[in-house]
């Protein structure tokens, strides 16, 4: 049996196995933390920067991503103070602005409680959150797609954008993708970008829930696991 | 690139992923460039996959992945070299020779580039030409500069 360490999240005392991490330790208690980036069973990246949460560390508090912090014994967690929630409602912003073409983007930042958008629409086609990487290098061990370049200039290709010999055509890039999903409406064109707010009446943020997964509807665009029609595609 | 050169930079290389940074600094040093082909050599030879060569090879400044010119002008545009006006400088230069930046002019003689610093920014603007360092630029001195360049080529080119 694997060696089980106490965390404290959100006030809750969590008995996790060790080698978890904050964020699959508070999603198996039911604490909804959102995240874009992560996917089961694969090797973590922190990309998304959503799943941040407040780590108190000798009356410090931190902030940092869930996803890449491993469970310790008697660590302290907070993941919906009004400083987090701050924060996550600019990444998620930032997000929306960079791809508004996507439902899960969308949907991840009502969740966050998103009201406006104050940034620039650039209408990418990508967030590189790096799930097709991951999913390629790591997981099927394959090296067909990558990271290229730096900075700006940053961008998801297989080399000299040729379709890579090592591609075995299992579409799990594409099935991982945040951006095949288009927002209800349609796609928006360029000059058009909004904020999605069509479910907002439906459904409930994070404001109204706070900590608590609710199973919303929003994981069907980025498979989160808690999806009531569950992502069961990878398993241990 | 000829395949004779590519074996000698990767003699007693082979089969050592490890080496790749190093390989292609040399490859890099003897084209001037990294071409696909050498890219794809390199690959196969230090048992890197090919996105593993592509991705090092286009993060790093030093690795250019197009044809250089022989001679290559470098034009800081940091901060301070930017408030002394290297914006001129740039605009000079691209007009004279007739080239975007990052592009090599059509007879292979140069090509400009700018770097955001060069970490001389008291002598700025600051321009380096291949591996000469000059301080002080100003569109006139720029001038003079490339001209004395291509005046070289043409008397190599009459000596040969």
């Amino acid at each position: 049996m694997t060696e089980k360490v106490s965390v404290t999240i959100d006030g809750a005392i969590i008995r996790a196995p060790k080698g978890l991490s904050i964020l699959d330790a508070a999603l198996d208690h039911g604490i909804c933390i959102p995240h874009l980036c992560r996917v089961p069973a694969i090797s973590d990246l922190g990309a998304c920067r959503l799943c941040i949460v407040e780590h108190i560390q000798n009356g410090r508090s931190k902030v940092t991503t869930s996803c890449t912090l491993v469970v310790k014994e008697g660590m302290v967690i907070h993941s919906n103070t009004e400083k987090i929630k701050r924060l996550r409602r600019n990444i998620a912003e930032l997000l929306v602005a960079e791809a508004p073409n996507s439902r899960a983007v969308q949907d991840v930042a009502m969740r966050c409680g998103v009201k406006e958008v104050r940034y620039p629409f650039r209408n990418n086609n990508c967030i590189l959150c790096g799930r097709c990487v991951r999913i390629c290098t790591g997981r099927l061990g394959e090296k067909a797609i990558g990271f290229v370049g730096r900075g700006m200039d940053r961008r998801v290709v297989a080399p000299f954008d040729l379709k890579s010999k090592l591609c075995r055509e299992c579409g799990w890039c594409s099935d991982l993708c945040p951006m095949t999903m288009t927002p209800c409406g349609g796609p928006m064109h360029k000059g058009q970008e909004r904020l999605c707010t069509n479910c907002e009446s439906k459904q409930t943020s994070l404001d109204q829930m706070t900590g608590y997964c609710v199973a919303c509807y929003f994981g069907k665009g980025f498979q989160c696991e808690r999806h009531p029609e569950r992502f069961t595609g990878i398993e241990e | 690139m000829p395949q004779t050169t590519l074996d000698t930079i990767l003699d007693g290389r082979r089969s050592q992923p490890h080496q790749l940074i190093e390989v292609l600094q040399d490859v890099q040093a003897q084209n001037g460039y990294i071409s696909e082909e050498a890219m794809r050599a390199v690959s196969k030879e230090l048992g890197v996959t090919l996105l593993e060569v592509y991705r090092v090879a286009s993060f790093y400044k030093a690795f250019s992945l197009s044809p250089r010119g022989k001679n290559v002008i470098t034009v800081c545009t940091g901060t301070a070299c930017h408030v002394r006006g290297a914006k001129l400088l740039i605009n000079q230069a691209t007009a004279q020779i007739g080239v975007e930046t990052g592009k090599m002019s059509a007879d292979g003689l140069f090509t400009i580039e700018n770097v955001n610093c060069l970490g001389a920014c008291a002598l700025g603007p600051v321009v380096t030409t291949n591996t000469d360092y000059h301080h002080h630029m100003s569109p006139g001195k720029m001038r003079k500069l490339i001209k004395s360049y291509q005046k070289n080529n043409k008397e190599e080119a009459a000596n040969e």
